[in-house]
């Protein structure tokens, strides 16, 4: 049995092939404007990589923000569930998963059996997602690797506006013209998206026992990740590729419907 | 029956140009009153046509100016028509200062524009027992200001034809709202509320008429309800609900069948007594509406059985009544009322172990996407 799922995100599409009950093989391309060429593309590449062809998938879920440019998919799914389905399969202790992506971010809460029983989700503007740090990167000259790496030197961590990512970009450019270290900038930033997801995170009633797990890119960061942890309180567990989580539990949806059939 | 509930939504679309053809055919008077519980039976009565005055839901590129940042889309968006000239063939304007911002904002409108008649109604928001003589003095207050308006007295007799009136609508909309519930799919939530709507912006003698004939024609069609899940769509207080929100409900495999909308069951649950003074009767109705995040009830917050969200037992109350799966709460942005009631209903749902999520909603409220997104996870999580 040969399945996929590709979570088509915002800024980054990303596919999983999944053969028999091991095997599997992802793959990942920036999303671009064509969403359907990139869809099958990242398809193609998870499934060469396991000596397969497109046509070799007997079946496809499509998730995120494009899933609905994705004709050649068997189903749709939200990426809340995806998201969910893939997470509890890596790790069947999960409990609340926070997922931050390029454009969004959602806490999404667990039962014992892995079902959703509530989510949110970041509302109407970038605060508090990948894109917030690309933007900021590219304001302080940087790439997103080293603005972590900037954050952890800072002794004194300063103030930045959590509530839009185009205010912050200003208020950073007049913190560069006050010559501002370089590291505390960096700081404040991972401080207000973290303050930004922290609240995202209790709105759904997070509660005290299970895991934490971490999925997104934004998982790669880890001081974001750190400072969460310190926030809730807990341990936060970051699965070895957070991007693809996703697209596994769309890979696990199409599998499991198939079987169904 | 699609015909007709376009004709509906067309006359609904319309209605301020509907409000100048009507004035042109009829040499009659048009009262303009801001959602939501203004007495339209009163207005009715003084031989005056009442119609609700529904902002538009586009760009507010004017109101701003005038407004502060956080006024609900009601609000701007009536303001906005406003200053437009839209309602510049309507002879008054009358509201029930139902929240502040109503209150406040209505005062502006007297002094921007000039009606002949306008009239605001004062409600209480505690419930007790001088909440009755208070609502009676007020209608009896906006019955004097109508007779001076058009020198017409309004007798016994012509409020209770026009109570009658409007109870037969009422009556003809919960006929609607059954087969909605009876029948799952059949009605679009989105052609309801504006079928809805219409009922409030034309003559009722007119709209009961068309009514009757929409209910047979829905009654005799074959459409066969498949198996999806129910939910309620509750909030929004005064405004219309967007009709992209409601399509994309229905669209993600839901089907709304029930509601509490102003345009929807906030409207039609309750009729008007029938029997005694009409005015008392009057009052009596206001104060025996479904429950409403205007309204408090302090009297139940005290004891060992208190609740503190009235409104939170009746959706939780509906929700198990009617088999419904699950709530969607639409919340309009910068809704004092509902911001204020909406944790206690929170955990209202919470308690009583009812599945829902929170749409904000309203003037720029964001991605019709993530909407999209939202959706789908909750209805994937009520089918799981």
């Amino acid at each position: 049995m040969i399945v996929a799922g590709v979570d088509i995100g915002s800024q980054t599409s990303k596919a999983v092939v999944l053969k028999g009950d091991n095997i599997y093989r992802s793959a990942l391309f920036p999303t671009g404007t064509d969403l359907y060429a990139v869809a099958r593309k990242v398809v193609e590449n998870a499934a060469q990589g396991i000596g397969h062809t497109f046509d070799d998938i007997q079946r496809i879920v499509a998730t995120g923000y494009g899933r609905v440019s994705v004709p050649f998919a068997a189903d749709t799914m939200s990426e809340i569930t995806c998201n969910a389905v893939g997470a509890y399969h890596f790790y069947p202790d999960a409990r609340v998963i926070v997922d931050i992506g390029g454009q969004d971010s959602k806490a999404i809460k667990l039962n014992d059996e892995g079902k959703v029983v509530n989510f949110a989700m970041n509302d109407k503007c970038a605060a508090g997602t990948g894109r917030f740090l690309e933007v900021a990167a590219e304001t302080l000259g940087v790439s997103v690797a080293e603005l972590a790496a900037l954050s952890r030197k800072s002794g004194n961590r300063i103030r930045i506006s959590s509530t839009c990512t185009v205010f912050a970009q200003t208020e950073i450019v007049s913190l560069i013209a006050r010559r501002t270290p370089q590291e505390d900038i960096a700081a404040g930033l991972h401080e207000s998206i973290v303050s930004r997801v922290y609240g995202l995170v209790n709105s759904i009633g997070p509660g005290d026992t299970g895991r934490v797990v971490m999925t997104g890119g934004v998982a790669r960061n880890d001081a974001i990740v750190s400072l969460l942890a310190n926030a809730m309180k807990r341990e936060i567990t970051v699965p070895e590729d957070p991007q693809i989580v996703t697209a596994f539990g769309a890979a696990l949806v199409a599998r499991s419907r198939l079987g169904s059939e | 029956m699609q015909l007709i509930l376009d004709k509906l939504k067309l006359r609904y679309s319309r209605r301020n140009t509907e409000i100048v053809k009507w004035k042109d055919n009829t040499g009659g008077k048009v009262i303009g009153c801001l959602p939501m519980y203004f007495p339209e039976e009163f207005v009715h009565a003084a031989g005056l046509l009442p119609v609700t005055l529904f902002g538009d839901n586009g760009p507010i590129a004017h109101a701003n100016r005038h407004l502060m940042t956080n006024a609900c889309g009601a609000v701007r968006g009536t303001f906005e028509d406003l200053l437009l000239g839209k309602y510049d063939a309507l002879d008054g304007v009358a509201a029930v200062l139902i929240c502040d911002q109503v209150r406040f904002f209505f005062q502006v409108w007297s002094l921007d524009h000039e009606f002949g008649f306008f009239h605001q109604m004062w409600r209480p928001f505690n419930i007790d027992q001088s909440s009755r003589p208070f609502l009676l003095n007020e209608l009896k207050r906006l019955k004097s200001a109508l007779e001076e308006f058009t020198g017409n007295a309004i007798t016994p007799g012509k409020l209770c034809g026009s109570i009658r009136l409007f109870n037969e609508t009422r009556s003809l909309m919960r006929a609607l709202n059954d087969i909605r519930k009876t029948r799952p799919g059949l009605l679009k939530a989105s052609d309801l509320v504006k079928a809805i709507a219409a009922g409030m912006i034309m003559p009722k003698e007119e709209y009961n008429s068309i009514l009757k004939e929409l209910i047979t024609q829905t009654r005799d069609s074959d459409y066969e309800s498949g198996e999806k899940p129910k939910v309620m769509v509750c909030g929004h207080p005064c405004g219309m609900p967007e009709e992209e929100i409601l399509d994309l409900i229905e669209e993600m495999g839901a089907v709304i069948v029930g509601d509490d909308f102003f345009t929807g069951s906030r409207y039609f649950s309750v009729d008007v007594p029938c029997s005694g003074d009409p005015v008392e009767a009057y009052a009596d109705f206001l104060l025996n509406l479904i429950p409403c995040t205007t309204y408090h009830y302090p009297q139940n917050w005290i004891g060992q059985d208190r609740s503190l969200s009235t409104y939170g037992d009746y959706v939780a109350d509906y929700v198990r009544e009617n088999g419904i799966q699950g709530v969607i709460l639409l919340r309009e942005m910068y809704c004092d009322p509902f911001d204020l009631e909406f944790v206690m209903l929170k955990r209202k749902l919470e308690e009583r172990n009812i599945a829902h999520i929170t749409l904000n909603t309203g003037h720029e409220a964001g991605s019709l996407e993530t909407q999209r997104t939202r959706i789908q996870g909750y209805l994937e999580m009520l089918s799981c």
